[in-house]
This record gives C-alpha cells, sequence and structure tokens, in this order.
C-alpha cells in the first residue's frame, strides 16, 4: 500500500504519510481522555496504592513515628472486637435502606405512572428532598427526632409517648436509615419511572387480552421489564450506603454505643480524631474490599435476574 | 467537477477482506449507480471514496489527485447520507452554509450560496425552520442543498430514498436525476433498489460479496447480463431460472423441452441454467401449436397486467401477461417463451453461454 | 397502564399520595416555620405547625456568629467551579470513549472505571496525606480537584459516554465532509447535541459538591473557609449541644434557594435526570 501511493503521490499533498487519519484520530482521543486518565491516576490510584502501603505500618501521628509492621494492622483487624459490632451496623445499615429505598421507589414510580390529573405536582413533591441540602435535611430530622421534638409531639397529641428515637439502639437505627431514605429515593424513583414508562404499552394490552389480573401484569411484564434498571439502581444504591457519613455524624455521632457506627465513620474516627493513620488506611482497604465485591456479586448476578437487556 | 478512477481498491478488516480489488473509471458528468445486496460492499465503497473509511490497498483518484490519506474535507466531495444527517440543533440555512463557513467563506458569500441552492431545491421559504420541523421530503432536498452549495467536484448518495414512503421515492428520484441534469456534476449513488438504478443511471455497477459483477448502461444489464447474479438482480419480478441440460431438441428440464437460441457456445448434451424473464412468456393461442403446458399455481391481476405463477413441468415460474388470464387455478394454460431473449448460464451460474 | 381510571380509584391513589407525601414535605415546612419561631415555642406542645409568633433575630445571629456570607460564598463558588470542570472534563473523556477509535481504549476505559468502585472515603487517608504535603490543607483546592479530576467525575463521564454513544454516526461523519475536525466536531455538533446530558452532570455534580461533608471537615479547620454543611454543624453552645432555632434558620438558607431553583426548573431538573442513560 504504501509503495503504490508513494509512486502515485503528486506534489503538494496536504498530509503526511505518517500522521493518516487514523493516527491523527487516535491521537485526538489520546488528548480528549488525558485530563480524566490523569485525574484518575493522581486522586484514585496512586492513593489505593498508598493506603495499601500505609495500612502495613504503625503510625503515630503524634510522635512522628512511621514503622514498617507488615500485616500486624490486618492481625489487628481480626482482633478488634469493635469491628464486628461495626460490620454487623453497616449491613444491616446497607441492607435496610437497600430494600426500603428500592420498594418505596418502585411503589411511587407505579403510583407517578398512574394518568392522574396533577401528577406532575407529585411529582415534583416527591424529588424535592434530593435537593435540600443533606446537612439541612439532617438537621431538621434530628430536630424532629428529639425525645420532646415534633414527632413525639404530634405522637403525643395521639397520646402516644413516643421513644427517645436517637439514644435507643433499634430506634437510632431505623432513624438514620429512613432519614437517608426519604432524602434520596427521589433518584430511584425517577429512574424507575422513566424505566416504567419504557415498558411498550401493547404488552400490556396484550396480557389484558389474555385476561392476566394487574397484580399478575405487575409481576410477569412489569418487573422482568424493568429489571436492569432494578440492578442497576440497587448497585448504584448500595455502594452509595456504604459511603453514608454526614447523617450518623449529625444525627448520632454512631451512638447509642457503637449501634450505629457503619464502617465509614469508624474509618473516620479512627484516622482523624484518634490518628491512627495505619490503623484507617486498613479499614479503607476493608471498605474498598467489601464494595469491590459486592459490585462484582451484583455484576454476576445480572445473568440471573435480568430477563431483557435493552 | 472531476473524473474518479477506482484501481484495485481493496479494503479487509484484520484479516476479513470485504472489497477484493475493485476498478473503475467514472467520466466526468456521470451519474454512476453502485447496486448489489445488502453486504455487498456498496456503502463501504461509497464510503471509502468520501474518505470515511480508510483504503486498504488501491489507488484512488479524484480528479487528477491520489486522495487515498486525504481527509474526506480535502477531497472535494459532497455526501447525502441515508438518515441525511441534518444538524437537528441548527436551521436549515445553517446547516447548507455549515461547510461553506468552515471553508472560510464571507457572510454575503455563504447566503449566496444558500439562496442559490435553496431557489434550485424549492427551499426558499424553509431556510429558518429546524429539520424536526420538515417533512421526510423536505429533509431530504436540505440534505441534497447542503451538497450543492458548495459546488464540488463529487456529489456521494448512499441510499438516499430508503426512508422515504414509495410515492414520495418516485418523486425524489425525478428531483435528483434532473438536479443532476441542471448541474452536470460527476455522482456516484448507492442503493440496493433495482429500480432506482436502472431509472437514474448513466451506467450501472453491480456489486456483489466485494467484487464487480458487470458494469454498463441499464438496458445493456437488462438484455444482456453477464451471469446468473446479475440476471437475476436486475428487473422485477426477476428472472425465472430452470436447470437443466442442451440437446438438439432444445432445453431439456424435467418434464418439458424449452426452445433454445441459435447461437449457443458450448457443447450439445452441456448442464445450464436457462434464463428468462417473466415478461418474455407468450401465451399460445392454439392448445397444442407451440407452446408448452403451464399449469396455473397463482394469478395476481394487477391492472395493467397479470402476473401467473405456474408449473412448467417440475419447474415453478412467474409469467407476466398483458392479457387478462380467465383461467383459474390448477388449470392448464399454454405459454410459449421468447427465444430471443433467453439467457443461458453455465451451471455454476458464472458465464453467460449465448 | 390502564386506560381508565375509575373515580373511586382515583381519589385512592390521591388519598395515598397524599399520606405519602408528609415525610416529604413536612420537613421542610418544620425547618422554615420553626425558624421563625422564638426559641421558647420551637419546642412547644401542642406542636406549632404555623408559628404562633415571629423572632427575626435568629437569622441576624446566624450571621454573627460565624462568617456565613463568607462560608456561603465558599459553597457557591466550589460548587460552581466543581460543576463547570467537570462538564468540560467528562464530556471530553465520555465523548473519546464513545465516539473515537484508539488503541488501548478498553483498557484506559475500565482503569477509570475503577473510580466508581473506589469511593473518595477509600482513599481519604492518602488524600490528606498528599494535601497536606503539597500545602494545601485548609484550602479550598482538595474540594475543588479530587471532584473534578477523581472518582466523583468518573460518573459524569459514564453519563455522558452512554449519551455519545446513541449520537448517529453520520452526523459526525457529514461533519467531517463539511470540513470539520475532531475538536470542532466536539464543540459545534456533539457538546449542543448532548444538552440534556450535560444538564444532569451539572445536577448531579452540583448536589455533591454541595452537598459534601466529610472532605470539608477532614481538610478545612479555620471558619472562614469551612462550607455550608460544615458551618451548620458549628451552630452550637458552649455545652456543644445545638442551637435548634440558629441552626435551622442556617439550614432554611442553605436549602431554600436550590429549592426554589429547583422548582423553576424541574421539569429539566427530572427529565435530564431520567435521560442520563442510566435507564439500563
Amino acid at each position: 500500500m504504501a509503495v503504490a501511493q508513494e509512486n502515485a503521490r503528486p506534489e503538494g499533498r496536504s498530509s503526511s504519510p505518517f500522521w493518516t487519519i487514523a493516527r491523527r484520530d487516535s491521537l485526538a482521543g489520546f488528548l480528549f481522555i488525558a485530563p480524566q486518565l490523569i485525574g484518575i491516576v493522581v486522586f484514585v490510584l496512586i492513593p489505593l496504592g498508598l493506603v495499601f502501603w500505609y495500612s502495613l505500618h504503625e503510625w503515630n501521628v503524634l510522635a512522628n513515628t512511621f514503622t514498617y509492621t507488615g500485616a500486624q494492622n490486618y492481625r489487628m483487624l481480626m482482633e478488634d472486637e469493635n469491628l464486628l459490632e461495626v460490620l454487623g451496623a453497616t449491613a444491616i445499615f446497607s441492607a435496610g435502606l437497600v430494600i426500603f429505598n428500592l420498594s418505596l421507589a418502585l411503589l411511587l414510580a407505579v403510583l407517578l405512572n398512574q394518568k392522574l390529573a396533577g401528577i406532575a405536582v407529585f411529582r415534583t413533591l416527591f424529588f424535592s428532598p434530593v435537593v435540600v441540602s443533606l446537612v439541612a435535611w439532617t438537621i431538621v430530622w434530628g430536630f424532629l427526632l428529639q425525645k420532646n421534638g415534633g414527632i413525639n409531639g404530634m405522637l403525643l397529641t395521639f397520646g402516644i409517648e413516643g421513644p427517645n428515637w436517637l439514644r435507643e439502639e433499634t430506634t437510632a437505627m431505623i432513624s438514620v436509615i429512613v432519614v437517608q431514605v426519604f432524602k434520596n429515593v427521589g433518584l430511584n424513583m425517577i429512574l424507575f419511572l422513566a424505566a416504567l414508562q419504557g415498558v411498550p404499552k401493547e404488552l400490556y394490552e396484550a396480557a389484558r387480552i389474555d385476561g392476566a389480573p394487574a397484580f399478575k401484569q405487575f409481576r410477569r411484564i412489569t418487573l422482568p421489564l424493568i429489571s436492569p434498571t432494578i440492578l442497576l439502581t440497587s448497585i448504584i444504591t448500595i455502594v452509595g450506603s456504604l459511603q453514608v457519613f454526614a447523617q450518623i455524624a449529625v444525627l448520632t455521632q454512631g451512638g447509642p454505643g457503637l449501634s450505629t457506627t457503619v464502617l465509614v465513620y469508624y474509618l473516620y474516627q479512627q484516622a482523624f480524631q484518634f490518628h491512627f493513620f495505619g490503623y484507617g488506611s486498613t479499614l479503607s482497604i476493608l471498605l474498598f474490599a467489601i464494595v469491590a465485591i459486592l459490585t462484582f456479586a451484583q455484576w454476576q448476578m445480572r445473568k440471573r435476574i435480568v430477563f431483557y437487556e435493552s | 467537477m472531476a473524473d474518479v478512477t477506482l484501481s484495485d481498491i481493496r479494503k479487509s478488516y484484520g484479516a476479513v477482506k470485504t472489497i477484493h480489488g475493485v476498478d473503475l473509471d467514472i467520466k466526468n458528468g456521470e451519474f454512476v449507480v453502485l447496486v448489489g445486496p445488502s453486504g455487498c460492499g456498496k456503502s463501504t465503497l461509497l464510503r471509502m471514496i468520501a474518505g470515511l473509511e480508510t483504503i486498504t490497498g488501491g489507488t484512488l483518484n479524484i480528479g487528477d489527485r491520489v486522495v487515498n490519506d486525504l481527509d474526506p474535507k480535502d477531497r472535494d466531495i459532497a455526501m447525502v447520507f441515508q438518515s441525511y444527517a441534518l444538524y437537528p440543533h441548527m436551521t436549515v440555512a445553517t446547516n447548507m452554509g455549515f461547510s461553506l463557513e468552515h471553508r472560510g467563506a464571507s457572510k454575503a458569500e455563504i447566503t449566496e450560496r444558500v439562496n442559490w441552492a435553496a431557489g434550485i431545491l424549492g427551499l426558499g421559504n424553509l431556510l429558518d425552520r429546524y429539520p424536526r420541523q420538515l417533512s421526510g421530503g423536505q429533509r431530504q432536498r436540505v440534505a441534497m442543498g447542503r451538497a450543492i452549495v458548495r459546488n464540488p467536484q463529487v456529489f456521494l448518495f448512499d441510499e438516499p430514498l430508503s426512508n422515504l414512503d414509495a410515492k414520495l421515492r418516485v418523486v425524489m428520484r425525478g428531483e435528483i436525476k434532473a438536479l443532476h441534469q441542471k448541474l452536470k456534476t460527476t455522482t456516484i449513488y448507492v442503493t440496493h433498489d433495482q429500480v432506482e438504478a436502472m431509472t437514474m443511471a448513466d451506467r450501472i455497477v453491480v456489486l456483489n460479496g466485494g467484487r464487480v459483477e458487470q458494469i454498463g448502461a441499464p438496458l445493456d444489464l437488462y438484455d444482456r447480463p453477464a451471469n446468473q447474479f446479475v440476471a437475476g438482480f436486475i428487473g422485477s419480478p426477476s428472472m425465472n431460472f430452470i436447470e437443466g441440460k442442451i440437446t438438439e431438441a432444445g432445453f431439456q428440464t424435467s418434464g418439458v423441452v424449452l426452445p433454445l437460441p441459435k447461437s449457443i457456445n458450448t457443447a450439445m448434451g452441456q448442464a445450464a441454467v436457462y434464463g428468462i424473464r417473466p415478461e418474455h412468456f407468450r401465451l399460445s393461442d392454439h392448445p397444442g401449436h407451440a407452446g408448452v403446458p403451464a399449469e396455473i399455481v397463482l394469478i395476481e391481476p394487477m391492472g395493467p397486467e397479470t402476473q401467473v405463477t405456474m408449473k412448467l413441468g417440475g419447474n415453478q415460474v412467474t409469467g407476466v401477461f398483458r392479457e387478462r388470464i380467465n383461467s383459474a387455478p390448477g388449470e392448464v394454460m399454454h405459454v410459449s417463451p421468447e427465444v430471443g431473449s433467453i439467457h443461458l448460464f453455465s451451471e455454476d451460474g458464472d458465464t453467460r453461454l449465448n | 397502564m390502564r386506560a381508565d381510571i375509575s373515580p373511586r380509584t382515583k381519589v385512592a391513589l390521591y388519598g395515598v399520595m397524599c399520606v405519602l407525601l408528609i415525610p416529604f414535605v413536612f420537613p421542610t415546612w418544620w425547618m422554615v416555620t420553626s425558624s421563625l419561631k422564638p426559641i421558647s415555642d420551637i419546642f412547644a406542645f401542642p406542636p406549632q405547625l404555623v408559628p404562633q409568633s415571629y423572632d427575626w433575630t435568629t437569622y441576624s445571629k446566624v450571621f454573627e456568629l460565624q462568617p456565613f456570607v463568607q462560608q456561603y460564598w465558599n459553597s457557591a463558588y466550589i460548587a460552581a467551579v466543581v460543576t463547570v470542570g467537570t462538564m468540560i472534563i467528562s464530556s471530553m473523556a465520555g465523548y473519546a470513549f464513545a465516539r473515537i477509535r484508539f488503541p488501548y481504549a478498553n483498557a484506559v476505559f475500565m482503569i477509570v472505571l475503577l473510580g466508581l468502585l473506589i469511593p473518595s472515603e477509600v482513599t481519604i487517608v492518602p488524600l490528606f496525606q498528599m494535601f497536606l504535603k503539597a500545602g494545601m490543607v485548609n484550602t479550598h483546592w482538595p474540594l475543588i480537584l479530587v471532584p473534578i479530576f477523581g472518582a466523583p467525575s468518573v460518573f459524569a463521564t459514564f453519563v455522558m459516554r452512554q449519551f455519545f454513544v446513541t449520537l448517529p454516526a453520520e452526523l459526525e461523519e457529514a461533519a467531517r465532509v463539511d470540513g470539520l475536525g475532531r475538536f470542532k466536531i466536539f464543540t459545534r455538533i456533539a457538546l449542543p447535541l448532548a444538552k440534556p446530558a450535560l444538564a444532569s452532570v451539572a445536577i448531579f455534580t452540583f448536589l455533591h459538591s454541595w452537598n459534601l461533608f466529610l472532605e470539608p471537615i477532614v481538610f478545612l479547620s479555620s471558619a472562614e473557609m469551612f462550607t455550608l454543611p460544615q458551618a451548620l454543624t458549628q451552630y452550637t453552645d458552649a455545652y456543644g449541644g445545638p442551637m435548634w432555632n440558629i441552626q435551622l434558620a442556617a439550614a432554611t438558607l442553605t436549602a431554600l434557594p436550590v429549592l426554589i431553583v429547583f422548582v423553576i426548573a424541574q421539569k429539566q431538573f427530572v427529565e435530564g435526570l431520567a435521560h442520563t442513560g442510566l435507564k439500563g
């Protein structure tokens, strides 16, 4: 090819032989992704390497010592009695959050998918907490959930004496889950609504002609067809639940006891309150491993639960 | 305006070869149609001429320049795409003037050229609209307007009519042809529709499996297809093919003997394929006289003509008759092939035998 | 789903939705009204759904106790810079991954997607050390650089890529024939058509930056550098207990502007999010 072109090439050709169309495009491609790629290397991959490196060290910030101790931090991890409680709280929090969030989001999406006048107003209102500042939202709920706060006040007008929500183990966990769900369920609701609207109307018409009752239509048509969205939102929601920090810090500070100390909050305490950077890094590795395993597992489940790929 | 010359043009994706050496000389001002079934490589070939696909081997000349490695913008071509590819966020006028804008034309010049093109295509009152506000035919015209504004050396059309309904397609066919007669710009037009190819082309290139099957004027391809593929592809309804043997008595096939043309360049006793177009059957008025008995399978009256599916011995064929047929399926009528319009092909279909 | 809904079902549906709305709408109402009540009334029994008397001095205290205007500005400008920066970086990367063929594209995409797997909480310790070494602790740089270049922008890149994948190839080819190079195709054709995706990226990114909490409390230590979420938690009395009415007033000032913008532009907001290509 090159030889034939050399022979046939008249003078004054505008493109040099090295910078072919494909080569110029490759260069453009690299330039376009360069900022992102460099950013990922500097702000994600190098820190990830460092966090692993730190996790192999005993690091006392106050005494300014940094000593290689090998797997000692990991042994500490195995022997950390608090950690079991922390992981338990994390699991309860994430599971509760995902189940409550996804079912409420689906319920709201199905309601909003009905042809009713003024449905857009409801959609806007259900979505509105998403745009309310997270800490502001959490502060109001903290205020509402005080022993003498708004919620117990309401309950008392009906003669019910409410608990001290944020100071009792069970209700504290329920509270942080509920506050977080109402804050963000609007996002999943919108994604589900878009998915529901993408289900062809003809399928429901066909099912009605076949005599399938409404709940059966939902189970046999709607759910399978929106299963990709369910999977996607569940991945996003689970990974998001592992990052929840502000709500815990503002509402319960991890208490009472360790009952709402989720892994991120424990990590923050160890590293930035107690200055155990080495052990904090070990906890980071643990957090990373959990996120990676969960994402991988859900990706694998894709084959089994997703009936339909758009 | 310019000649376009393809010399041994090849394309492969890794080890997969899709175009196997195409040679084609297109003269200045000619309207050439590349036609073939889907996957034959016609669009790839056009996109290689446009510069949208790289050329793996061979030489492509536009005018006296080798353009193999040039960007599309440096080839001085314009292209009309199957989906029209109008920029949705720009008005008709901006769409049409966009290429001039990027060639450093002045505003006045752009306005003048756009108005000229809009005048030719009857788009004058649509210039401020957006593509989504236009009908299919109007979009098609804007796409052509965008191509003609900068007066390129070559127009390339990639199945431009396939998104239109049947009626509009006929109208736009006429308009494209008229436009070519007015501007006389070298045009390369890709379609899978042989009717478009027949009606529009100065010359047709029939492609199949990345190879040129035949190049010629529309009626030459119709009258003397070089092989069984071209014979079957050109003409609608397509040509009937009957397998059999050439004998002294005629063409021997299951149950019947069909008349052969006089000049045949092959030996007696040879197996061959007998080709006859549906419109080249005649009704024989006197049964037993000259015709071949044909059992009627299906009758489809079209108005001006009648299409009949029938059995000649063991062979099911289609005939088209000007006469109205009053028989019913299951009955037998007599037909005779026009001996002068018979096509004989070798058994493998690759060569013509008469 | 059904073409017709009977009037009785309609009433039931409206009823269910109104009840469900309470936890979504009431907190905001309670925040605004309580911030206007005198401190003696905010825990009054029975609860006052509408303030019986108003105390506006709470709002002036918000500004007296902390440099709240400065903190407001900090949050606003950081969110704006992060949003614009992320839109630029992620649209370029998303475009390249979707539309440009270049060597190792898939490998590079996998590396970038790692960012989704590694939340910034995982890397907060080394990031703190890195910014400490660079002398950027107690500056806004960590809150700007990490979201734009690090893990948070990966999601934006993914959204942009999903959008650009759906862009018809013929549009770009037409632009090439019309004489545009890669960069011009990106700025003149692809980006203008990507407005819906860009809008949702902008919304996500703004909210993410606006809500950031862990990073500010790790990286920032002086009140005039604080961002709003962090500042809200600082309205405490001598014993560390929250000054509820002042906190609520500051929270109202933080939440209401965004809420108002949302109500005005809610159509673009919600539809933008639905069009993120997240549909599956």
